[in-house]
């Protein structure tokens, strides 16, 4: 682990943000498809929970302890707040607050790498 | 697998394209409103419907959405009396489309608001974009 592994949470953050994103623009573009179910990914907190049990390769003949990046894809069936008569789960209201909430946190990590960017110049001048 | 931002722009963009084909749909609906048919009894114009499905792109890897089928109504055709119409038929009555003006408004309602949260997403995925570009300027 780096010693500040904070860039690299925030850069994990931002990677789950934009599958989110992907997720979201997949509901709202079958918002008037018949039978189409909503997805959303699972949440980040499951992502960090698995990432962190990872093992490490002390021998050359160990492997798969390289694949450590937020696998995020997951999709689950959506709790969605209406179903339409044709089957259908995609609420366009729950996908814009989705959506506001991924553009919050997202400018959110934005704004955080580029303290650290700001810390890390402070410290080189 | 490709980059959830691109793969979002991608999906938005069939979600715009597909509603701007409802869209064209509901048009052309309402310009034939009243179009009745040439002949003494023939039918008029009839109501058109539009089908969405979802279809699994391989290259993105999402669900992206296309135009299924561009139908007919089968619904009867409204049937007014107006002897001297061209379209009449011998008792003085001429079919009208089956298109109900009211309903194609709140078709083409939905249609905008189902545009406009495409095209949100879409301005949405490109300020993400934007954001990482702008982490780089300063």
């Amino acid at each position: 682990m780096e010693p500040v592994y904070l860039t690299k949470l925030v850069s994990q953050s931002n990677g789950w943000l934009s599958a989110r994103q992907a997720a979201i623009a997949e509901n709202v573009a079958n918002a008037n498809t018949p039978g189409f179910k909503a997805k959303d990914i699972e949440p980040f907190t499951s992502v960090i929970s698995k990432t962190r049990l990872a093992m490490t390769a002390t021998h050359d003949g160990h492997m798969g302890a390289a694949t450590d990046g937020p696998r995020a894809t997951k999709v689950r069936k959506a709790d969605s707040w209406m179903v339409s008569h044709s089957g259908n789960s995609v609420s366009v209201e729950q996908e814009m607050v989705k959506a506001g909430e991924v553009a919050r946190s997202h400018s959110l990590n934005a704004s955080l790498a580029k303290s650290f960017h700001r810390m890390y110049l402070a410290s080189v001048k | 697998m490709s980059d959830p931002l691109t793969a979002t722009m991608h999906i938005a963009s069939s979600g715009l394209q597909a509603q701007s084909e409802r869209l064209r749909v509901v048009s052309e609906n309402l310009a034939n409103a009243r179009s009745t048919g040439k002949t003494a009894g023939s039918d008029p114009y009839s109501r058109k419907t539009i089908t969405f499905e979802s279809e699994f792109d391989r290259a993105q890897a999402a669900a992206m959405v296309k135009v299924k089928d561009i139908g007919t109504d089968k619904a009867p055709f409204v049937v007014e009396y107006e002897p001297g119409h061209p379209a009449a038929d011998e008792n003085g009555y001429v079919k009208m489309p089956n298109v109900n003006v009211l309903l194609e408004l709140a078709d083409m309602r939905e249609t905008n608001r189902s545009y406009e949260a495409n095209l949100k997403v879409m301005t949405q995925a490109r300020e993400m974009v934007m954001r990482h570009i702008g982490l780089l300027r300063d």
